[in-house]
Formats: structure tokens, sequence, C-alpha cells
């Protein structure tokens, strides 16, 4: 049933690399890179414009720059830009579960753009705890903070999710708090490490060094050629289990909210979606009749 | 259940399809067609015994699946006498695209004032009373992708009830729009801000506000054609999600 462990929570994972570059992101480094040798020919996902992020393609040549904290709404707007505007068939998407589900939807089923099916090369999924709008960071900081502040970059450690401000000082994130501002619907999410995804991207307190989830063969397949081609650019070294259990242990904080938003949701009589109405109701009933059930068996 | 005790037949196992066509612009049919080399994969599974546009044949002879297109046209007696012909004919009848499963553009036409098409009645064929016992599964669409067809297809050959179950679902929805995202999504807090209901909607009624991560809907330009909610992954799951140990 739902215990909340390791596999629930990382999901199916085959290797674990801290990776670390001699300059800027490993990841936008990767990124980079894989177009650089044409392993993919667009990556999908979002940019600092001004103050917020925007969604945002890379094309072959261009500076990857991905913002962080990685809040960005609408990524997959950009996919019938990429696949019918500029006819890419090798695309790479870095982006959180939700969008990473949009996408497994629209390949398993067809539905909405032609050819995604064939056109993704690499989906890289971001670790995420929820997502805000830039009004909702500005006022969690405030919240927090007691005063306002910019948010450079935001990572995850032992203690958890961290800010780190503009003015180099680092605010550790209260779950609870977080919980309040981030987007309604990521309150009911139950994917945070983007399962579905090739590779899953951790920030750390190192801007320079990611965490990498690797979970399939083609994401192994897409690391080992970058290895292979461009030797001494990036040191991976695997990660200790007790980073692991810190990331999972937040992980289960949050989710243990998300879980009480979902129980309270169907408590409160709150209808769900039209087309599946009793996907709340079901995992209600298996919450609070955890003996009965054999998740295993069970799709939610 | 395609195949009853009396017409199952040794020598002839191939499933009957048959595409019929109702008041659209042929653009579901054309969808199937666009499956290119997919198709061949199917053809010596499936026998194709009616189809307006495929075939030269006039009479509808009996088949396990009808595929219908296009909405029903109230004023039309050609359009009766076919559904009555197709629900007394086929075993299982899907319907295929916007106008046929939830109205379509067609829900834009007004009043009853003949010979002008703009302005007849028309309604979806799952609001036709004849069809409804009939009518399992609506595929949404404007057209639908020929690789959700392909898909659709594959799944009801071999009977995968996983990948069928939303499309049952929404054989029983009569109405479809992009309203759909704003009331049954974005206005129940179910929004994730995905923007994948954007890229599903083929007449861009859906456009996105990046600055509070939703979609926004223009009803000017839909199509009725219920791409939106199908794709959102919110709208429903079943796609083959990590099974716990």
């Amino acid at each position: 049933m739902l215990k909340l462990d390791r596999f629930f929570l990382l999901g199916s994972i085959k290797d674990v690399y801290r990776v670390t570059s001699s300059c800027h992101s490993p990841l936008e480094l990767i990124l980079e890179k894989t177009m650089e040798i044409e392993s993919v020919d667009g990556v999908i996902s979002a940019k600092k414009d001004k103050d917020r992020a925007v969604p945002h393609l890379f094309l072959p040549g261009e500076r990857i720059e991905l913002p962080s904290p990685f809040y960005c709404f609408g990524i997959n707007t950009l996919l019938k830009k990429a696949v019918q505007k500029y006819h890419l068939s090798k695309v790479a998407v870095v982006a959180p579960s939700c969008v990473m589900d949009g996408l497994n939807k629209t390949q398993y089923y067809g539905i909405g753009c032609n050819w995604v099916k064939t056109a993704v090369a690499l989906k890289v999924g971001v670790l995420c705890t929820g997502l805000t709008t830039e009004e909702a960071l500005r006022c969690e900081v405030l919240d927090l903070l007691g005063k306002r502040a910019k948010v450079r970059r935001s990572f995850y450690c032992e203690s958890g999710l961290v800010y780190e401000l503009e003015s180099g000082e680092l605010l550790p994130v209260e779950l609870e708090v977080h919980h309040r501002y981030i987007n309604t619907g990521c309150r009911y999410c139950f994917n945070l490490s983007a399962r579905g995804s090739d590779i899953t991207a951790v920030p750390t307190r190192h801007a320079n060094q990611t965490l990498l989830l690797v979970r399939s063969e083609r994401g192994r397949r897409m690391l080992s050629l970058i290895q292979r081609i461009f030797p001494g650019l990036l040191s991976f070294s695997p990660a200790d289990e007790e980073e692991l259990s810190s990331l999972e242990e937040t992980l289960r904080r949050k989710m243990l909210f998300n879980v009480d938003a979902v129980l309270e949701r169907v408590e409160a009589g709150l209808p769900g979606p039209k087309w599946d109405g009793s996907r709340f109701r079901k995992f209600y009933r298996m919450w609070n009749a955890l003996s009965d059930y054999n998740i295993g068996e069970e799709v939610y | 259940m395609l195949f009853s005790r009396d017409d199952f037949n040794y020598n002839d196992l191939k499933v009957k399809i048959g595409f019929f066509h109702f008041s659209s612009c042929s653009g579901c049919q054309v969808s199937f067609l666009d499956m290119f080399e997919d198709a061949v994969e199917i053809l010596d599974t499936v026998e194709l015994v009616y189809s307006n546009m495929l075939t030269k044949r006039r009479e509808v002879s009996r088949m396990h699946i009808a595929f219908a297109e296009g909405a029903f046209c109230i004023d039309d007696r050609r359009h009766l006498h076919l559904a009555r012909e197709i629900a007394e004919k086929a075993v299982m009848v899907v319907t295929v695209g916007g106008c046929a499963s939830f109205g379509g553009i067609r829900r834009l036409s007004v009043g009853s004032q003949p010979p002008q098409p703009s302005h007849q009645s028309f309604i979806p064929l799952t609001e036709v009373e004849i069809l409804q016992g009939k009518i399992k599964y609506a595929i949404p669409g404007c057209p639908p992708n020929p690789s959700l067809l392909y898909n659709f297809m594959l799944a009801l050959l071999e009977m995968n009830e996983d990948f069928l179950r939303p499309f049952e679902f929404m054989a029983g929805s009569k109405d479809a729009s992009g309203y759909d995202i704003l009331k049954e999504v974005v206005n129940k807090g179910l929004c994730v801000g995905c923007g994948t209901c954007v890229t599903a909607c083929l007449a861009r009624a859906l456009d996105f506000n990046p600055v509070y991560g939703k979609p926004t809907f223009n009803p000017a330009l839909c199509a009725h054609c219920g791409s939106c909610l199908a794709a959102c992954p919110q709208g429903f799951k079943p796609y083959p999600q990590p099974v716990y140990p």
C-alpha cells in the first residue's frame, strides 16, 4: 500500500549521480552538448525573462539558461511550435512532473498534437515540491523572512527546500508554509520526483552541482554519450545514501501535506474532474482501508 | 463482444468495420487515411464493409464496428434513415470527432430554416436515442489525430480496456468545449498549468496566461471537439502509471 517509501517517492531509479561541472549548471551544459552533437535538436523548457520565468524553446547554438527556482507554467504549449513550426524531431523536454504527465498522456493516447509521440528524444524531469507564481513566491519569502527579498535560486539539501536570496543569505523553507503558497493543483500531486521521465534533476547547494536520478536506458545512454564525447567536461560520482535519504525525507514530509489535501477535499465533498470523478474518492477509500487493497494491482 | 454465437464463422474471422458520414467535413475519415503505413498493420485483421469515401458499396451490410463522423441533422430524413440502419446492422458504434461525439462546430448552427445548412438544427450522435445503446466509445478531436485513431483501433482489436475506458466516459458526455477546462479543471483548483490543453486545441481557442499560470479561453474560436479536457493530465489519468510494490 502507500507506505510513502523510497519507491513511491522517488520511483524506479537505475543510477543516481552527483554531477559536477567546472563552469555553470551541469544540466544546462548537458543539454547544450546534446544539441551540439545533434542527439537533440531543440529543448523545450523555460528561461528567465526579466523577473519571471517564461516557457522557451531553445534551438541549437542558443545558450541554455534554466530558471531557478524552476517555477514556470505552460511549458507544454511549446510542443506544437516545436513539432509543427520548426519540424523538430528530437526534442528534449525539461520540466516538472505535471508537464511530464501531460506529455506522457499525449504520447500514450495521441490526443492533441500530431507526431509528439515520436518527436521527443529526452525527458528531463525537475524535482518539484509545488509551483508558485512570481507573486506567490514574493509573498512566501515575505512570510518566511518578515521582509521583502528576491530569490536567486532554490535547491534541496539535508534540511529540505532552501531559497538562496539575492543578498546571498540562505532561507530554509518550511514545507507547511510552502504548501500554502503553491498552486492549488500542485497540492494534489503525487509525483513530486517526476516519475515517467528519463532523468530527474535535483538542484543542490552548489550551483555547479546537480543530482541526477537516471530512470531509463535512454537517459543513461545520453549521459554516457556526453561522457564519451566530452571527457573531463563533467565529473560523475555516485550519490551517497545520506543524500538520497534526506531527499526522500523532504519528499515524504511534503507528500503528507498533499495526502492531507486530497483527503480533506473528499471529506469536504468537493468535486473531481468530469470524466474521472472518482479519482480522489478512490484514493480516499484506499487510504482508509489500507489492509483491504493491494496497490500493486491498482493504477491510480 | 464483437462476435456472437450466431454470426461466428471460422473461415471469416475479420472484424468488419464501416465508416459513416453524417454532417461534417469528412476530416475524420481523412484522418483515418493519414495513418499511412500504420494502417497496413491493421488491414489484415479488419475488413472495410462500408465507407462513402473509400468503397463503392451502396448497401450497408452487417458489421461489428460502425465508425460514425459528423453531427445528426434534425431536418434531414437521410440521416434518420442512416442512423436506423446503423442501429440495426452494427454491433457497436464509435463516434469519431467532435461533431459526432459532442456536437462540434455544428453547435453554432441555429434555428431550422432550410435550405441554408447554417440554419438547420444539429445534435451529436450521442444524443440520438436510437443509437444510444449502441454507442460505446466517443473519440474527441477536430479531427482526431491519426495516431490516436491508430492507437484506438489497436486497443479495440486487443480489447485493451485501460486504454478504452476514457473513451467510454466520453460517450456518456453530450457536450464538450473549452469551458470544460475552465469548469472542470481550473475552477475546481486542479489545474497545474502544464499547458497540454493549449497544445491539444486545434482551433487556438485556448491560450496561456504565463503570469497566472492558467489557460485562457476564447469561446468564439472553440470547435467543441473535446480535445482539451481529453488531453489534460488532470482530466483523467489512466495511462500506465507507476505501480507500487
